[in-house]
């Protein structure tokens, strides 16, 4: 579909961020006992927001939107975990509250003081791409005037351990970083307006499934291809295939008239 | 009044009250569900004290291997979806179909005896292909694929309010012109970690869970799907379908409060509210009940009545968890085809579990089958993480 909506601000991270690289945006003892997941997930969204020229501090009309990709595996596991190391009846309530896929939308809303609309997208590789589809669908429909699309992946251990062995049936995940094997963090500021030092002008954006399965390795993942895009500030027309996923995004920088 | 963007063209439903749109709302009618101790199900010191709401066996038994049950559900609600309305799925391939599928379970990584067999260091065969199935059919997508539709998919996982943000984004979806049509709607399964894990929250209740009630003290785990097949009106026409109903409008907002308990002023949910009636272009005299979570828990029911009492002033408020239990990432997707039944009947369900007005709360939900007239509703979803989402449900002869 045509847009007229502009991508104001971007970061990516891939490992864990250190503590004092928080020091501009928040005070460090808000980091105690934050997931790891939602840490990196927090720093780039602080990135994209302030290269869109926003501060956390001001209300603003403002969404968001989260690509889970797996969720919030560290929880998951601890879950899993305390049930069979603790029994059920000591198993961790913590863990299980953190192991809720929208665990991380609600840390950066709180963090970021976002009160607009909030979706959480879980999907694996196409998690990214499904969740841009969301925010701009909340822009067009004038929901906010701004929104954060952010991708929050962790490491799943027992998939890392296996997939290596059998290549066959983990294949198509091995092409995705947004997938299980690294813990990976990015957000966009998407807007209907441009702002901030070097807003991108977004010309269209559209997913479809296909109906035959692509088995072409990807080099790299969505989310960082399309951040590497950005930083070159020229024209670009982003077509990813992803198992039997297309998604498009066209986008070019915007000139002030 | 506006025209309705989306129809809806068919819509279905398996939850512990039944097995079809029109048996669980006569189960919502008849306060009829399963709802007993899982000892069947899951494998925790637990089963002997928490009952909840489960599917008919008979269902979960047709399970085919290679599907997860919340799939299973899901398409066993979608195809009553199509069937209401006539028509074939492969009808469809060549028009722009989207999917979206709210769910919470199936997206997350609960393979409990993958993970354990792993952490023991004694993987089967078995395992691998497990783990493999689960990383490559994100629930939306493989919906898809089993329709063969070419459109967009989305699974959303913003817990409880899955189902609500699925069919709302879908109508937004047929609103802004990205699809022609948009099978919607939310799945869960019951499994031990969301059994252990709303137990371990204390947030559980040993007995039925009474919605809105003095004495309410917590909520009861269920299960189920419910799909709705949206078309746009141009398709609808195309296609000669008859309505079952229209998404008029769809409201989210966050509240930025807490992990796992709703603002007390209910800030965000008054706001979702708010945005689903201004894109009906509806007031809240315009509707005739609302389907509240209404999960029974005591914080929930408070923040819901707080927001209800001050945007939806008198309006008549049913919650039906009492005959559902909590469907998580289905709940909303149930609870708007309830909605829907109830409109196109007439007559909204008492609120089972309900017996003595809390003086906090200050109203009393449907205690007796409720007549109705007026043609539209609102239903309401709360979610972890304090997300909100409305949704507004015209019936099938409403703006008639």
């Amino acid at each position: 579909m045509d847009t007229n909506l502009y991508i104001n601000g971007f970061s990516s991270f891939t490992g864990d961020v250190p503590a004092e690289w928080f020091s501009p945006y928040i005070e460090l003892r808000r980091l105690r006992r934050m997931e790891k997941i939602v840490k990196n997930t927090l720093f780039c969204s602080f990135q994209a927001l302030e290269q869109a020229g926003l501060s956390v501090q001001e209300p603003k009309n403002m969404g968001l939107c989260i690509a889970a990709g797996a969720g919030s595996l560290e929880n998951t596991c601890k879950f899993m975990d305390s049930i069979f190391e603790d029994g059920d009846e000591l198993s961790s309530p913590t863990a299980f509250a953190g192991s809720v896929h929208n665990s991380t939308g609600l840390a950066l809303s709180m963090h970021l003081n976002i009160q607009g609309p909030c979706v959480t997208i879980g999907q694996f590789e196409s998690s990214f791409p499904a969740a841009i589809m969301t925010a701009v669908s909340f822009l067009q429909k004038g929901c906010c005037e701004q929104i954060v699309v952010a991708v929050a992946d962790e490491v799943n251990p027992v998939a890392a351990d296996y997939a290596p062995k059998h290549m066959d049936l983990f294949r198509p995940l091995l092409r995705n970083v947004q997938g299980p094997f690294e813990r990976f963090s990015a957000a966009l500021v998407l807007g209907r307006h441009p702002q901030g030092a070097r807003p991108y002008q977004i010309k269209s954006v559209c997913m479809r499934r296909e109906k035959k399965m692509n088995t072409t390795p990807r080099p790299i993942c969505f989310a960082q291809q399309l951040v590497d895009l950005l930083k070159t500030n020229e024209t670009f027309s982003l077509q990813d295939i992803f198992c039997d996923t297309q998604f498009n995004l066209e986008a070019t920088p915007y000139v002030k008239p | 009044m506006k025209q309705p963007a989306s129809w809806i063209a068919g819509h279905g439903c398996i939850c512990a009250s039944g097995n079809t749109s029109v048996t669980c709302y006569e189960g919502a009618l008849n306060g009829c569900a399963r709802f007993l101790l899982p000892k069947h199900r899951v494998e925790s010191a637990y089963t002997s004290g928490y009952p909840v709401f489960l599917v008919d066996p008979a269902v979960v038994l047709s399970c085919p291997k290679d599907q997860s049950l919340s799939l299973h559900f899901f398409l066993t609600a979608a195809k009553e979806s199509f069937a209401q309305a006539g028509l074939e799925p492969a009808q469809l391939t060549d028009k722009k179909v989207g999917v979206i599928v709210g769910t919470s379970v199936d997206a997350s990584f609960h393979c409990l005896n993958v993970y354990k067999n792993w952490r023991n260091h004694n993987t089967s065969p078995q395992d691998i292909v497990e783990l493999s199935h689960y990383f490559a059919s994100a629930t939306a997508q493989a919906v898809s694929r089993y329709f063969g539709f070419s459109g967009p998919f989305q699974t959303i996982v913003t817990a409880c309010a899955s189902g609500t943000d699925a069919i709302g984004l879908a109508d937004s979806w047929i609103r802004q012109g990205w699809c022609d049509a948009v099978l919607c709607g939310g799945t869960d399964e019951m499994n031990l970690i969301p059994y252990d894990g709303f137990i371990r929250l204390l947030i559980a209740s040993k007995e039925k869970c009474k919605p809105f009630d003095k004495n309410r003290n917590g909520i009861n785990i269920g299960e189920g799907a419910a799909a709705m097949l949206l078309t746009s009106q141009a398709l609808a026409k195309e296609l000669n379908l008859t309505p079952k109903g229209y998404v008029l409008g769809y409201g989210n907002s966050c509240d930025a409060y807490h992990p796992t308990a709703p603002d007390p002023q209910a800030k965000g949910l008054k706001q979702a509210i708010s945005f689903a009636l201004q894109e009906g272009n509806l007031s809240a005299t315009d509707l005739a009940f609302c389907n509240a979570h209404g999960t029974a828990s005591p914080a929930n029911d408070a923040a819901e009545a707080c927001a209800f009492k001050e945007i939806l002033p008198a309006l008549p408020v049913w919650g039906s968890k009492g005959v559902t239990g909590h469907t998580l990432g289905a709940a909303g997707a149930v609870e708007a085809v309830l909605t829907l039944e109830a409109l196109n009947h007439q007559v909204v369900p008492p609120t089972w579990g309900f017996a003595e007005m809390d003086e906090q709360i200050g109203f009393s939900p449907t205690q007796n089958k409720l007549k109705i007239h007026k043609r539209a509703a609102i239903s309401t979803s709360l979610a972890f993480g304090g997300c909100n989402a409305a949704l507004i449900i015209g019936a099938q002869d409403y703006g008639h």
